[in-house]
């Protein structure tokens, strides 16, 4: 525009300024280009100011974390994203509900692609969750001051299994109904209780219209808010338990200079009337002042493009499975006529496997010890040596009893997946 | 890392395309888009093909609500003119229904009017297959998944491939005009005629149920089994027993190919229950047990006095007698041999075990059939005329003709038959058995039989000296270990207490206290541990067989026990004489009969 342009009315002006001022009340910060923009724009953003403005270089290494934690929130992400479009078409009807998985296999827009994503994401999910605890501890990231954090973690895994477990019925075919009768009569063989769960959780004896609405509203709302909930103090805990865990020597030593005149600490009693300053409060290495030397980088852009990739790679991996396997969905149920074998889902194969030795040693007693060792862990070992490395030697004794917990689930797993025939024969798959 | 991400963001876009594209660019629209395209070549005023041009493709439903369950039919979509007469000669999905006056419908000045109209009865009422799917691997049920694929036209890749090329042909849909039309003989659905003809003709109707058809019990019931199998399923039990199941005991029978298609197409017609009945018309069916339905289908061959042998011999083979029994050539490798009948049993016998199989014999699987008076009298005067040939001259010979069928080549009471029989044949391997039996009660039973059991008395065919033969054989063969002396014992006669109803009742309590584990509280030898027995505890209810045996054997078998199985000597248990006769006199006390037999007058 040429400067001679005549002056603009004021009207004109602010219209011309809208888009700007629209976007500049929005996002507050420039696209950063120098430290503190780029510290106030982790700091100023709702979805950024989770995470730390800089972030330790050790956390941001692929080997140490594989993305594990951040996949499982992802898959978590996705599958709220098409569970709730699914919901749109779902009728939790024994009546209903078969139909309209045929229709949203052949009729519903983008159906099948949407089924498709939900299911291989819930296994994923499943799958990554428990690789993300097998990182954790195999790094000994459980140790103090993340013990709870760890215990937060466990109890996310469980509920991530429960929440494959009650999506599984959902569809109503045979695949769906045996599975769910087989894994709620493994929860029938606890002492005591065992018998009144199994009631609990299916409204009645067998599965049936109870059972399909009970495990909808589990699958829909109950889990899903504890699930976010419980997801929202992991993420707390990471920040205030001093970020993700790494070596004692990932940190350069600060050479500390003896002050003169310094007054040698008191004894650690606090005077009543002491007034703390927040910082005081925040523990671990993240809080420093002044220029301590540290190994940390600005997260923007370094943790978030990390985190981006991760979500690129997640949500390509889901759907190129969605495009080339679609989700089973078999027979209508016929509660007369079940399928030989009858299968639970596969991550609790190991435990059906287990149960065909001796159903309540299988089914209730080695899966509670394994998960109150889990539960118990951090609070049993309490070396503080071997944070931050993968399978450390100061670990040796943890690390052996873990992998043998690990691998021996594995190979329930392989066996009652591949090796199990009618009747619960073995076979060999080829 | 930000052309990796470059890479990975691209990648999703791709895929996207990809789903989008196959979202927005279905087959069927392509479909419709070509019956419109044609259509307007075909249309003769312009309003017409202005109405095609207005025309885009969507989805076309039929919703039917009047059979059954609501049915959402979608086929309509790709098959979109399928009532549209001038697409008669173009290849599907573009092709006109055909029409046909066998199915009602009717031509009017060269227009066809449809009997089952389509906005009616929707499409998969007939065809089946999967109404709701639009894509045709789906919607034709070809997913081995899916319960109802089309009729006659759709075979699953998993179904046996002998038997897929069978399954095809639209006769099959029969099966569901049946559905509607369940006139007896309607002229629509002659399969399903000829099927439940050949039901009853086969004698399936002996050992299945179908709802006021039949209440045969040993096979699984049919009343729902079109429902609950595919047509691959049907074919294969009905021509290949073993081959889906192999613990079934069904017979093989020799049926030809469109009979056993008649079968399948009768069998698939029963779904239970279908749109055509009321409450109240199945109320009445019950209460008949379909009698009109039954009377209609089952064709009794008038026996005419003079011929009445050579009737007999046809209706034994017409009606698969050897679908279980053995005839001459022919061994259905179920029941037992009938080619020495004539020697074995009597007119009174026989007619007495068609008409009732369990009166004679209260354990045998053998249903009772539902044949007239004439016909069984018929087939009695030809079983009376088997005689089989004469005994061979060695022991060895005798027990491969006579013996193995049942008490098996070594003996041991497992002969190819032996599972089907109750009791079971005797194991002659067990010497404590056989050596514990003088021989002249072994005689007895090959000469003279054991009533109530499969084991007929061979008396008119072996001589004394034959029947020592072949026990000398077994003896050899089998048993092995030479006879010993027996202990003479004190055995009395008779019941040392006299009959009363006292003592039956004492009895009865002895029994339930020391007998019931393993003979059963009803003394039918189907107690608690009888599972465990062989031989099985022996049913104390099978009249025929406690009539045969005197209070002497009775005694002794409770008092001494039977060595070579699980009955031990009572003597040692604590049991006196007097106990002993009060449990003869309440096994006797059971077996009552309103006439007859040698202890009638004892129980009196």
């Amino acid at each position: 525009m040429s400067p001679a342009t005549p002056p603009k009315s004021p009207f004109l002006a602010t219209l011309m300024d809208l888009p700007k001022n629209v976007w500049r009340s929005i996002f507050r910060n420039p696209l950063p280009s120098n430290d503190l923009e780029r510290s106030a724009t982790s700091f100023t953003n709702f979805f950024l100011h989770i995470h730390p403005v800089k972030v330790h270089k050790h956390s941001l290494r692929p080997t140490y974390t594989f993305g594990l934690g951040l996949m499982s929130f992802f898959l978590f992400v996705i599958l709220i994203v098409t569970g709730i479009l699914l919901m749109f078409y779902y009728v939790p009807s024994t009546t209903q509900a078969y139909d309209r998985m045929l229709d949203l296999r052949g009729t519903v827009a983008f159906g099948t692609l949407l089924r498709n994503m939900h299911r291989w994401s819930a296994h994923g999910m499943v799958a990554v969750v428990f690789l993300h605890l097998c990182r954790v501890f195999l790094t000994g990231s459980y140790k103090k001051p993340r013990e709870f954090n760890w215990v937060v973690g466990v109890i996310l895994f469980l509920l991530t299994l429960f929440m494959s477990f009650t999506g599984y019925l959902l569809p109503w075919d045979q695949l769906a109904f045996w599975a769910i009768t087989v894994g709620t009569a493994i929860a029938g063989y606890a002492p005591i209780v065992g018998k009144d769960m199994q009631f609990l959780l299916m409204g009645g004896t067998s599965v049936g219209q109870e059972a399909l609405l009970r495990f909808y509203v589990l699958h829909v709302a109950v889990l899903p808010a504890i699930l976010t909930l419980m997801i929202a103090i992991h993420f707390w805990r990471i920040r205030k338990d001093g970020g993700l865990s790494r070596p004692d020597d990932a940190d350069p030593k600060p050479s500390l200079e003896a002050m003169e005149n310094a007054v040698a600490p008191k004894a650690s009693v606090p005077e009543p009337k002491k007034v703390y300053g927040f910082q005081g409060l925040v523990r671990g290495p993240l809080t420093k002042v002044g220029q301590v030397p540290d190994n940390t980088v600005f997260s923007w852009p370094n943790l978030f493009l990390a985190e981006l990739f991760t979500f690129v790679v997640t949500l390509s991996a889901i759907l190129v499975l969605s495009l080339l396997f679609n989700a089973p969905l078999e027979e209508p149920v016929n509660a007369l006529h079940p399928p030989n074998p009858a299968k639970a889902p596969w991550y609790f194969l190991g435990l059906q496997e287990m149960v065909s030795y001796s159903a309540f040693w299988g089914g209730i007693g080695v899966p509670t010890i394994f998960v109150l060792l889990l539960l118990a862990a951090p609070y049993l070992d309490r070396g503080p040596k071997g944070v931050g490395k993968w399978f450390s030697r100061d670990r040796l004794l943890a690390n052996t009893i873990f992998i043998t917990f690990v691998v021996a689930n594995i190979i329930f797993v392989i066996i009652g997946t591949f090796f199990r025939g009618a009747n619960w024969a073995f076979v060999t798959p080829w | 890392m930000r052309t990796a991400l470059a890479i990975g963001t691209f990648f999703i876009l791709v895929i996207h395309g990809i789903v989008f594209y196959n979202q927005f660019f279905h087959q069927w629209e392509r479909n419709q888009n070509a019956y419109f395209d044609q259509a307007r070549v075909l249309a003769k005023t312009d309003t017409e093909r202005a109405a095609l041009a207005a025309r885009k493709p969507r989805i076309e439903q039929i919703v039917v609500s009047n059979f059954g369950e609501t049915r959402v039919d979608r086929c309509t979509t790709c098959h979109i003119a399928s009532d549209d007469p001038r697409f008669v000669t173009y290849a599907e999905p573009l092709k006109t229904h055909p029409y046909s006056t066998a199915m009602g419908d009717t031509q009017k000045d060269g227009k066809w009017e449809r009997r089952h109209k389509f906005s009616e009865f929707g499409c998969t009422v007939c065809h089946d297959g999967q109404g709701r799917g639009l894509d045709p691997e789906y919607s034709h049920g070809n997913d081995e998944y899916w319960p109802d694929p089309l009729l006659g036209f759709t075979t699953q890749a998993h179904w046996r491939k002998d038997f897929a090329p069978k399954l095809k042909g639209k006769e099959y849909m029969q099966a569901n005009c049946a559905q509607c039309h369940t006139e007896i003989a309607f002229p629509g659905t002659p399969l399903v005629t000829k099927g439940r003809e050949l039901f009853f003709s086969s004698n399936c109707y002996g050992c299945h149920r179908i709802e006021g058809l039949s209440d045969g019990t040993i096979g699984p019931d049919l009343s729902d089994v079109g429902k609950k199998w595919k047509l691959d399923y049907l074919w294969g039990r009905i021509a290949d027993p073993k081959f889906i199941l192999a613990t079934s005991i069904m017979p093989k029978f020799n049926l030809k190919d469109e009979d056993v298609k008649a079968l399948v197409v009768f069998l698939k017609s029963r779904k239970g229950r279908n749109f055509a009945e009321t409450e109240i018309q199945r109320f009445k069916v019950k209460l008949t047990g379909g009698a009109e339905l039954v009377q209609a289908t089952i064709k009794p061959v008038e026996i005419r006095p003079a011929e009445m042998i050579k009737q007999g011999e046809k209706l034994v083979l017409d009606r698969a007698c050897t679908a279980c029994h053995k005839l001459g050539e022919r061994d259905g490798g179920i029941a037992p041999d009938l080619s020495f009948e004539g020697l074995l049993k009597n007119e009174q016998w026989l007619l007495a075990h068609f008409k009732n199989p369990k009166s004679t014999m209260p354990d045998s699987i053998m249903p009772a059939f539902r044949f007239t008076e004439d016909e069984f009298k018929a087939m009695t005067a030809y079983l009376m005329t088997l005689k089989g040939f004469p005994a061979p001259a060695d022991g060895e010979a005798i027990y491969k003709a006579l013996c193995l069928r049942c008490h098996g080549e070594k003996g041991d009471g497992q002969g190819p038959i032996a599972e089907h029989l109750d009791p079971y044949p005797r194991d002659l391997t067990k010497s404590g058995f056989m050596n514990s039996k003088p021989e002249a009660r072994l005689v007895a039973s090959i000469r003279n039989g054991v009533a109530g059991t499969s084991m007929p008395a061979w008396g008119k065919l072996l001589s004394e000296e034959q029947a020592k033969v072949v026990l000398g054989h077994i003896q050899t063969a089998f048993t092995k270990e030479p006879r010993r002396e027996l202990k003479p014992r004190q055995i009395p006669e008779k019941s040392p207490v006299a009959m009363s109803p006292e003592s039956v009742a004492r009895g009865e309590a002895l029994f339930v206290n020391r007998c019931a584990g393993c003979h059963g509280k009803k003394g039918d030898g189907k107690g608690a541990n009888s599972l465990d027995i062989l031989p099985k505890p022996r049913n104390l209810r099978n009249t025929a067989f406690v009539d045969s045996v005197d209070d002497r054997r009775l005694f002794e078998s409770i008092q001494y026990g039977v060595q070579g199985t699980a009955m031990p000597p009572w003597i040692d248990y604590g049991l006196t004489n007097n106990d002993v006769g009060d449990l003869i006199n309440f096994i006797r006390s059971i077996n009552q009969k309103p006439k007859g037999g040698p202890h009638a007058a004892a129980i009196q």
